[in-house]
């Protein structure tokens, strides 16, 4: 018979972690059954599709730390895994030292979906198309998970492995993210493209961050990440080194911006051609570089 | 599968349940509690028309699970009039300015808006637009809404 | 054809943009839809076991596991069906017996104790086919060899001005031969050729479609269901079951949004067939918004060749035009979408030859059935271009061009019928000008390039000549006021409109007004359906005819009472007075209990009921070799939209900056409600231009949810919608009204197309207009540059 997303969820069990022990425990106990959630706003949408079919729906957001938010500026942003979008995004350490952040959630969906949405659920769903992810990339967060082994921290450049799949090993789920504290002076911009004016799942994100440098033989050096366009976001480094060989000139940034777009790799779907993602990488990553130059000139 | 009991506020008023975990709050509040002012629209997060206060912030209540709520505080379009006499000023405004049409998806937007008018009392054109985003409306093409919205953040609420 | 008068001043509250009726139960979630209804703990529920192939044999239906499901009631399948059902055609079961016909073609109903249960059981239904070759393409289908998806549609039943060609998969072929095409090119100075292609969409109510039905001992059946058409789903149901129409009682609550998907029958009759196997027990059948999307009914697409020409001086000489509709699997709705189309099929416009054939091809698609503007926005898609290149190549300013050749009053329409009196001229200039037509305004950003554009547009209500309104008026003992009607509240606003009709013929206060319902066929007098844009005319007479029998009752009575003339007595403020004796009476309490004779000798009048109908009587047939007539439709409402946009020429997204709107609804009896229509049309046209198409591939829809399925949301609203309203009266409307809730959507998408084309130089003749097919024209157009 023809196949289609259930009226309803499916059967499952419901257990309100108390002690992370207890969530690895489970996790290694029912390795294919059990599953952590969250804001469950995409994980629920995928078990009434029939893609996910827990047996067990583990619910970390009660967990010590998993909301709670910290900066200080030696160490930097310390963001619970669980924290909700629209709190990450109001946090005035955030808006002061962090806006990218505040950038790319306000990007995703609607507000009554930030309001359940976490940047960690977002993270550890490893779509290609997240929002958080590139700005986690080029924030060179560290993703620190709880596992059978205590804590293990993972840069972000390894955390996504491929489409839908995460470097967390079997009984490790995500509790932390920690951004250290981003060079001085620097300047961020994540731009997405969707079908709608806003709110609308990325068909190209890219994520563009530039502080000065003087061991940059331009004066700069540039973070690029692109979302969309490969199975896993991703980094641009042949583009990013161009950038820091410089002069940062018109003609430079245009190459950047096309070296991005022979980096990325993406897909035809029901959304977007590949052929016009691949375009868009190179519009977006120009703008997203012009609009970071401009600030970061004016302050030289 | 587990029964779960919890115990919430939903518009003013004391409820208890006993719920499996794959109810959502959309499921208990309108079948188990008979609160029908929150509507179906798409099980998915993305119509809106399930938009209620969860402790003071707009969510979906059919991605949230009825076993998640045990100890909050709910607001739907029921709850949103401070008495029975007495409207909510966005609702009086929407009735004024035709903010509603075939009405399905008015619940969900009068909670938005709600929220947004608690937040931000005087918001930009800009903004009201940008908090309605979740709101899908394929009657009235947004505008009459905005006047409402507009027309309650000026009324000095 | 009654003649009134111009009524310059209408009675209040007539003109008066009174608050809606309905708004205040709406906005405190009080106001019930039909999933709200309760039922009770006997209430069952129903899932579908639907046809994963586009085109299949039935070869077996094994249900005997899903019956074995605890909590399972009953299985039904095509062998439970009786007859076929259908508006114009009957062509299709409800449930399939021996084929399948599209993605998604209910096999099996599951009925069970919830939802999940019957989903379950569902999935244990075995059924057996033999895949066919599946027709996508309306082109490809309508070709001799092509795979025939119903071999017996010559014995289909089927309405005397529908023509289904046997042994094809054409179920409806209308033919316009006016004038003389192949020798008028000849006399032409400039001709355009061009084939443009418009997908299949669906109307996206916020609120899916439901049904709750319930079979009795005694065999009588009521259905619950979010409906625009009771009487026309209580009539369809009790054919399809030989029954009378009487046994069957439809009740109606307020509808989520209908657009005409809740026209006609859809998935409804799927709920009466489940009932059956059940009787005694209440069974809701709800649609998933996956389903939504394409099990219930969608707009069908079209591929359209148009060949226009004109000579120098601007004047349109001949139109050919080929329609193949992309109709879906079952046509019994569709078919008449083929028709209006083909008599419509020049657009506004008046040109003395005119060569069209419009075919309505069965393909393996979901199910084409009526959407806001019964094939309107599909035509005007490629008329609209069309005439805009026909301009640009006479060099001709574009609305210089629509004002020298759009209908006007006596102009001679593509029927040869006669055009009456419009404003189309008046919509024109004034939606031009409130976009600064001609002046050339500079774009916001270096990447963005402004573009101003228009289109016109006209549609005839498209229905049976006799369809039909009914009403009643009757007063309450306090003199408030209940009024009854068929149509259906569906957010355009027909309840307030009827309410401020009957308070201003009979002369009572607008609040004193109530409309009786919701809408049960047991009760309610008889409405054709809710569609068309037809109800503030047609129902409109009827209510006016109903309030004007009360009120005569009520006169005499007085009359009587006082002993003086009609004539001289009125009612004003929900008094009864006399102008000669200025006598005074409040209608309180006389309404239902008369009045005392003097000296109490007695008691005259009683309780005072007035009841009124209309329908239309001068509507003709057309030759069905060459769609002329004398009087094709009862009459056409007109408007012009012009878009002021920008394009980023880099991503091709667009920003509507302006988009003036006018019609001529020959009386706007509410206006704040008019202008609501034109506001919420506009934003769905656009919608529907920019995002939307439902993906098929060889049959299987591939973005079947909101996920993937864009509509406008807040942010895509255009920054300013201009509402203009023109009145040039109807002759027999009440006041001179005519209906405008589908014709604000119709011209918005080629708007917009000529717009982008104004903006960039680029033609986009396939909708929709993504942000990708822009980006990618403009790079391709920079290539070959």
């Amino acid at each position: 018979m023809l196949e289609l997303p259930s009226p309803g969820l499916p059967d499952f069990d419901y257990v309100r972690a108390v002690t992370p022990e207890e969530v690895t425990d489970l996790l290694l106990q029912h390795p294919d059954d059990a599953r952590m959630f969250m804001g469950g706003t995409d994980i629920f949408v995928q078990m009434r599709d029939g893609v996910l079919a827990p047996k067990v729906l583990i619910d970390v957001k009660h967990l010590p730390g998993m909301v709670d938010i910290a900066f200080d500026p030696q160490n930097g942003l310390s963001l619970g895994a669980a924290v909700d979008m629209n709190s990450l995004a109001r946090h005035p350490a955030v808006l002061e030292h962090y806006p990218i952040l505040a950038e790319a959630t306000h990007t995703v969906a609607s507000y009554q979906i930030r309001t359940r949405a976490t940047m960690g659920g977002n993270l550890c769903n490893a779509s290609p198309a997240a929002d958080t992810a590139p700005v986690a990339l080029v924030l060179e967060a560290v993703f620190v998970a709880h596992g059978p082994d205590g804590e293990r921290h993972i840069p972000a450049t390894e955390f996504f492995l491929d489409v839908g799949k995460s470097a967390l090993a079997p009984g490790e789920f995500l509790v932390r993210i920690d951004f250290p504290g981003p060079p001085a002076g620097w300047a961020g911009r994540y731009l997405k493209l969707g079908r709608n004016a806003q709110g609308d799942l990325a068909i190209v994100g890219v994520s563009a961050m530039g502080y000065p440098d003087d061991t940059a033989a331009s004066g700069y050096r540039f973070r690029i990440a692109l979302a969309s366009v490969a199975p896993t976001p991703i980094r641009v480094p042949d583009t990013e080194d161009a950038l820091a060989q410089g002069p940062i000139t018109d003609q430079s940034l245009s190459a950047a911006a096309a070296a991005a777009r022979d980096t990325a790799r993406p897909i035809d779907d029901v959304r977007a051609s590949a052929r016009y993602r691949q375009e868009m990488v190179e519009v977006l990553t120009r703008r997203a570089l012009d609009d970071v130059w401009t600030r970061l000139s004016k302050e030289r | 599968m587990t029964l779960h009991e919890i115990s919430l506020v939903v518009n003013g008023t004391r409820e208890f349940a006993q719920v499996a975990p794959n109810v959502t709050l959309l499921t208990l509040l309108r079948e188990h509690l008979g609160v029908t002012g929150v509507k179906n629209g798409c099980a998915t997060g993305e119509c809106g028309a399930c938009t209620v206060l969860m402790n003071g912030e707009p969510v979906n209540a059919c991605l949230v699970l009825a076993v998640e709520v045990d100890g909050a505080e709910i607001i739907t379009v029921e709850g949103l009039a401070p008495s029975s006499d007495h409207l909510d000023p966005l609702q009086q405004y929407f009735v004024e300015h035709s903010g509603t049409q075939c009405g399905f998806c008015t619940p969900g937007v009068l909670i938005s808006a709600r929220a947004l008018l608690d937040r931000n009392p005087h918001p930009s054109r800009e903004e009201i637009l940008d908090s309605l985003r979740g709101n899908l409306c394929r009657c009235t093409g947004y505008l009459a809404i905005v006047r409402a919205i507009e027309a309650t953040a000026a009324g000095g609420d | 054809m009654q003649s009134q008068p111009n009524v310059p001043d209408a009675p209040s509250p007539v003109g008066e943009s009174v608050t809606r009726i309905d708004a205040m139960e709406k906005v405190t979630g009080e106001a019930l839809f039909a999933d709200d209804l309760p039922f009770g703990p006997g209430l069952l529920y129903g899932h579908i076991v639907r046809s994963p192939h586009p085109h299949a044999l039935i070869k077996k239906v094994d249900f005997s596991k899903a019956l074995e499901v605890p909590g399972v009631k009953a299985v039904v399948t095509g062998a439970d069906t009786v007859d076929k059902i259908g508006l114009y055609l009957k062509d299709r079961y409800t449930l399939c017996r021996d084929r399948v016909r599209y993605v998604g073609d209910p096999v099996a109903g599951v009925v069970a104790v919830s939802e999940a249960v019957a989903e379950a059981a569902c999935k244990l239904v075995e059924v057996d086919y033999e895949v066919l070759q599946p027709v996508i393409d309306p082109v490809q289908g309508a070709q001799p060899d092509a795979p025939l998806l119903h071999p017996d549609l010559g014995e289909y039943p089927v309405a005397n001005f529908i023509f289904p060609k046997s042994g094809t998969n054409i179920s409806n072929h209308f033919k316009v031969r006016k004038g003389d095409v192949e020798s008028a090119w000849d006399q032409c100075d400039v001709i355009v050729e061009r084939s443009f292609r418009v997908p299949i969409l669906q109307h996206v109510p916020i609120e899916p479609h439901i049904a709750v039905a319930q079979v009795d001992r005694s065999e009588s059946i009521t259905l619950w269901t979010s409906s625009q058409s009771p009487f026309a789903q209580r009539n369809l149901i009790a054919e399809s079951l030989n029954i009378s129409q009487s046994q069957v009682r439809v009740i109606a609550p307020y509808v989520g949004g209908g657009f005409g998907s809740k026209a006609g029958v859809s998935m409804e009759a799927l709920a009466v067939e489940m009932a059956r196997k059940v009787p005694g027990h209440p069974i809701k059948l709800r649609l998933t918004r996956e389903e939504e999307f394409f099990t219930s009914f969608v707009r069908q697409g079209l591929v359209a060749k148009t060949r226009v020409g004109a000579a120098k001086d601007g004047k349109l000489l001949a139109m050919k035009t080929e329609y193949y509709w992309d109709a879906g699997a079952y046509t019994e709705y569709g078919v008449n979408v083929t028709r209006a189309s083909g008599y419509s099929s020049t657009g506004p416009y008046e040109i003395p030859n005119v060569h069209a054939d419009s075919y309505c091809v069965y393909t393996n698609h979901p199910v084409g059935g009526p959407m806001r503007g019964f094939g309107m926005p599909e035509i005007h898609w490629g008329i609209e271009q069309i005439m805009d290149i026909v301009a640009e190549e006479l060099q001709m300013d574009k609305v210089e061009f629509r004002l020298k050749n759009c209908v006007k009053d006596g102009s001679i329409i593509v029927t040869g019928s006669k055009m009456h009196p419009v404003g189309l001229s008046e919509c024109i200039s004034k939606a031009a000008e409130a976009i600064d037509w001609g002046k050339d305004e500079p774009a916001s950003a270096p990447h963005k390039r402004r573009g101003k554009g228009l289109a016109i547009m006209w549609k005839a209500p498209a229905m049976p000549p006799n369809a039909g309104s009914s009403a009643w008026v009757r007063f309450n003992e306090d003199a408030t006021v209940s009024v009854g009607i068929g149509g259906q509240e569906i957010g355009q606003g027909t309840f307030t409109v009827m309410a401020q009709m009957a308070a201003a013929v009979l002369g009572v206060p607008f609040e004193s007004v109530r409309i009786s319902g919701p809408l049960d066929t047991k009760y309610s007098p008889y409405e054709w359906q809710t569609v068309a844009s037809r109800l503030t005319w047609s129902m409109g007479n009827a209510v006016v005819a109903a309030a004007n029998d009360a009120r005569r009752q009520v006169l005499e009575l007085a009359a009587e009472h006082w002993d003086e003339d009609v004539d001289d007595l009125d009612i004003k403020d929900g008094q009864v007075i006399s102008y000669k004796s200025e006598e005074a009476l409040p209608l309180k309490n006389l309404v239902v209990y008369g009045l005392p004779k003097p000296d109490d000798q007695g008691w005259r009048g009683g309780p005072i009921i007035g009841h009124g109908k209309f329908m239309p009587t001068y509507v003709t047939g057309l030759d069905p070799e060459t769609g002329q007539g004398p009087r094709s439709v009862v009459h056409y409402t007109t408007g012009c939209q012009a878009v002021d946009l920008e394009v980023d020429s880099q991503t091709g997204q667009i920003t509507i900056l302006r988009v003036a709107a006018a019609y001529d609804v020959g009386k706007a009896i509410n206006p704040a409600q008019v202008r609501a229509q034109i506001e919420g049309g506009v934003v769905q046209g656009a919608s529907t231009a920019i995002f939307e198409q439902l993906q098929l591939v060889v049959g299987v829809p591939r973005n079947a949810s909101l996920v993937d399925y864009r509509i406008a949301t807040s942010v895509d609203m255009p920054y300013e919608i201009i509402p203009i309203i023109v009145e040039v009266p109807q002759d027999d409307g009440p006041w001179g009204a005519r209906g405008v809730g589908e014709h604000s959507m119709v011209p918005t998408a080629p708007a917009i197309a000529n717009a982008v084309a104004d903006a960039l130089g680029i033609r986009i003749l396939d909708l929709p207009i993504t942000a990708e097919k822009v980006s990618l024209a403009v790079l391709e157009k920079e290539a070959q540059s």
